[in-house]
């Protein structure tokens, strides 16, 4: 995998206060608004995990992952790992579990551009 | 040698993506790499890689960056903006009113790091430079408009900034030369990076043939995807091969000729230089004699993309790219 497709971020899957928190990278070459990035899978263990409730926390803030396409001011410095915040679902501090991630990335300068990411890893669940 | 009077020499932190994503380095050991491995003083950065705060960095930044470049002794020559048009995908772009502000902030930012130009794109529709070209003329920053593959210098976009430029007639405006609009074939490390990748022979050949017909960038990427779908290649593998539609294009490396008087600023692309100081793609010995004996005394900045497919080291392959360049510009 090249540093460019890697889409789940160095800091992997920690659960605190009863959420799960994944990080993400951004598969682009520059930072890019929020509105352009669209997160739009994610699986544990096989099994599609609803994201009607999830939110996006980075540098700080939090917002909803429904208004996320709204961010088109907020950019996601591309050293920088976001989270998604994934509520109701607990996993148990060290266990292994296989997750997968899908997002969409749209450079708001190449009209029509809308490039596939997808990547799937072991994680082990952090506090 | 380049002369004092004559190109220079540079890089672009862009050539480093690959060390920057996986955080081998931060902005100022990445500076001081440079500048330790002799690669400046000339640079280029991309705002919206390398500044956190990017568009619109603060004064605390600024100061911070500016002790950074006298520390490391390098000279920020260009800082490349972007022409963000479509930040809503699947909407329409935003307003003239609001992309013209979107640049505004990015030449304050630039110009209040120390910049001397910025690259930017013609995602910009030309009919509003009139109204940017002044604002950059107030604050003394000059603006190239970056000619990227597909585009070269007898594209109808570029002959339209052509003559806004002759109407405006001003001298913060000019082109920035990108190398891809007229390589003279495909990288071969290109090709093998779609073989690792898996890609057959067969689509590759099919490529290097659709790669040289007429047409635009998309279409000739439609085209080949057809061919390699009633053939049997699986997606992923059609993927890899395309990506050279996108990055560079066969025009006539002489065609810059046209463009030499206005060039400010240069990106020169490149994908891997061998042990002949010889450039796998692009036919420098043809493309910067036009640009030296034409009168450039900007500078040249070495952007390495092969990283868009490969993972070697950037610093080697710039090093053996600016001795290629210093070696033409001093013959």
């Amino acid at each position: 995998m090249l540093p460019v497709e890697r889409i789940i971020g160095e800091e992997g899957l920690r659960v605190a206060n009863g959420e799960l928190i994944l990080a993400c990278r951004l598969p682009w070459y520059r930072s890019l608004p929020f509105s352009t990035v669209e997160f739009a899978e994610v699986s544990i263990d096989g099994e599609a995990f609803d994201l009607a409730d999830a939110q996006v926390e980075f540098d700080g803030k939090r917002w909803p992952l429904s208004e996320n396409g709204e961010k088109v001011d907020t950019f996601w410095f591309v050293r920088d790992s976001a989270f998604l915040v994934l509520p109701g679902r607990a996993l148990a501090v060290g266990s292994e579990h296989e997750v997968a991630l899908t997002l969409y990335v749209n450079p708001p300068y190449i009209p029509g551009m809308r490039r596939h990411n997808v990547q799937a890893e072991t994680l082990c669940v952090a506090a | 040698m380049t002369t004092e009077n004559g190109p220079q020499v540079g890089v672009t932190l862009y050539s480093f993506t690959n060390e920057w994503l996986t955080r081998q380095f931060e902005l100022d050991t990445l500076m001081a790499e440079v500048a330790r491995r002799g690669m400046g003083p000339n640079i280029e950065i991309i705002g919206f890689q390398s500044f956190r705060e990017f568009p619109d960095v603060s004064d605390n930044f600024a100061a911070q960056f500016k002790d950074l470049v006298a520390q490391t002794g390098l000279n920020p020559v260009s800082c490349a903006i972007n022409s963000d048009r479509f930040l809503k995908p699947g909407q329409q772009p935003i307003d003239d009113a609001a992309l013209v502000e979107y640049h505004k902030r990015q030449l304050r930012s630039a110009k209040k790091m120390g910049f001397s130009l910025v690259r930017y794109q013609f995602a910009l529709p030309v009919h509003l430079l009139p109204e940017i070209a002044p604002y950059a003329e107030e604050i003394g920053i000059r603006m190239g408009v970056e000619v990227h593959a597909p585009m070269w210098a007898g594209h109808p976009a570029v002959q339209a900034y052509g003559e806004m430029y002759e109407k405006l007639d001003t001298p913060v405006l000019g082109w920035i030369p990108d190398f891809g609009g007229t390589a003279s074939r495909i990288p071969e490390s290109m090709l093998n990076a779609a073989r690792k990748a898996g890609a057959d022979e067969s689509l590759l050949d099919k490529l290097k043939e659709v790669w040289l017909e007429d047409g635009m960038s998309h279409e000739k990427a439609g085209r080949l995807r057809e061919w390699a779908l009633e053939n049997g290649h699986a997606p992923a593998h059609i993927q890899a091969a395309s990506l050279a539609f996108f990055i560079l294009s066969n025009h006539d490396p002489k065609s810059w000729e046209a463009l030499v008087d206005r060039t400010i600023h240069i990106h020169g692309k490149f994908y891997g230089v061998d042990d002949n100081g010889v450039e796998e793609a692009i036919d420098y010995e043809t493309i910067l004699p036009l640009f030296r004996d034409g009168g450039f005394d900007g500078t040249l900045v070495s952007e390495w993309e092969g990283h868009a497919y490969d993972t070697r080291d950037a610093f080697n392959q710039v090093e053996r790219h600016q001795k290629m360049c210093r070696r033409i510009f001093a013959a």
